[in-house]
């Protein structure tokens, strides 16, 4: 989280365990954070300078890398949920400005 | 004629709540002379076309079994088909399509379908939803319902009927209306008749003006007011910022909505002042579907904060605020590099 706000980071982990009603907590882990949730712990970094990344993801042992915060959401809530069924639908803001 | 751009209106409202009444009523109306209607009544055999009298300019589809259902199909179709008959000259060239829903319809999936299906997305635009809510059996009917506080929570103007059986506006009825859209304007009708304009402007967007009643809809908005009540689920609640919005701050935050709250998004609208545009964009969503946004000539008044307002089921405004300040944040610092 080299150039975001970490508190503002943790706290939107925080805030979605409550959205997603998972018990659980996050707490620092140097400059990134750890999402603890009954047996299972989520740790989040700040991707190396030169990745295409940037937050690498490590849940059960397996270390992955995401390109954004809505990527990094999604790994986290499927690290805790299993079962959860991502909605796919994809939002295009289209045209992204007006032409005039 | 297949240039322009058609307003559909949504008619809504629980079994026995007035929709058939109000809907003849409006059809004697000189705006509504080209009017299609298309009624959806449950069950194989359909009453509520019979019980409509129409000009001759006007036109009533039928369909039958549960819209919300079939809606992918039927619904679609219908449209389809009333379009490519204006198109051929084999109808009245209509102005405006109202749907009557049956009673028993979620209207989320219809709004859906007139936003996503891509025969007739493209032609039609939402001009509003409009529910009925009984004064008589209303507050019980809310209580016991569901599907009908979801037709209250989706509305653009809710229309309290049968005042004149009731004899008043129930207030415990005006404060349950007030838990579940507060920012939908309400009026009362007298045997189907109402001394407001119902369908006119209640949408989010007017197509032949380009411009939207965003005061309206907007009119909690502006403190960023929520409206809870704890023993109903659904809330709505307003999330204001002062600053312009960048288009892939918008994006981004618009996807982490529908990805985790989906069905529970239950409607989103708001204008946006969007950075890198001098004109405002108004979206709409309807839980994991949205409009692509609509681009207002000029700002409906002096205020250019963006507000988005929520209709949602638990779902947090802590949330839903920190979300939006995270990826912003986010696109900052990527923009800045």
């Amino acid at each position: 989280m080299t150039d975001a706000n970490p508190d503002l980071v943790r706290a939107l982990l925080a805030e979605s365990l409550a959205a997603w009603r998972v018990t659980g907590r996050v707490e620092r882990a140097s400059d990134g954070a750890l999402v603890i949730s009954g047996h299972k712990s989520i740790r989040i970094d700040p991707a190396p300078p030169d990745a295409i990344f940037r937050w690498m993801v490590t849940a059960d042992g397996r270390m992955r890398g995401a390109i954004s915060l809505v990527a990094l959401l999604r790994q986290v809530r499927e690290a805790l949920d299993p079962g959860y069924a991502k909605n796919r639908v994809r939002i295009a803001v289209a045209p992204l400005v007006p032409s005039s | 004629m297949t240039d322009s751009v058609i307003p559909v209106s949504v008619l809504t409202g629980f079994l026995g709540s007035g929709k058939t009444t109000m809907l003849r009523h409006l059809l004697h109306q000189p705006d509504f002379s080209r009017t299609a209607v298309i009624i959806n009544e449950f069950g194989e055999i359909g009453l509520d076309h019979e019980l409509i009298e129409a000009s001759q300019d006007s036109l009533i589809a039928l369909t039958t079994g549960c819209l919300c259902c079939k809606v992918r199909t039927d619904l679609a179709q219908t449209l389809h088909d009333l379009l490519q008959r204006r198109d051929e000259g084999r109808c009245t060239a209509f102005d405006r399509i109202v749907i009557e829903t049956s009673g028993l319809a979620d209207p989320a999936p219809i709004l859906q379908t007139l936003m996503t299906d891509e025969t007739v997305a493209s032609r039609l635009v939402l001009g509003g939803v409009v529910t009925t809510v009984d004064a008589v059996n209303g507050v019980s009917t809310l209580e016991r319902e569901d599907i009908s506080q979801k037709q209250v929570a989706v509305a653009d103007r809710i229309v309290v009927t049968k005042t004149d059986m009731a004899g008043s506006f129930p207030p415990a009825l005006r404060h349950r209306l007030d838990a579940l859209n507060a920012g939908a304007p309400v009026v009362t009708a007298d045997h189907g008749q109402t001394a407001s304009p119902l369908l006119s402007g209640a949408g989010l967007y007017d197509p032949r003006t380009r411009s939207a009643d965003v005061m309206a809809w907007l009119t909690d908005a502006a403190t960023g007011h929520a409206h809870h009540h704890h023993d109903v689920e659904i809330q709505t609640f307003a999330i204001v910022r002062e600053e312009p919005i960048r288009a892939v701050t918008l994006t981004l935050f618009l996807e982490a909505l529908t990805e985790h709250c989906g069905a529970d998004l239950l409607r989103l609208k708001g204008i946006v002042n969007i950075a890198e545009s001098s004109r405002p964009a108004v979206v709409h969503g309807v839980q994991h579907v949205f409009h692509p946004p609509a681009w207002l000539d000029r700002w409906p008044s002096d205020d250019r904060r963006s507000r988005l307002v929520f209709i949602a089921r638990h779902i947090p405004q802590r949330w839903v605020e920190v979300l939006l300040a995270a990826i912003d944040a986010e696109v900052a610092a990527v923009s800045a590099k």
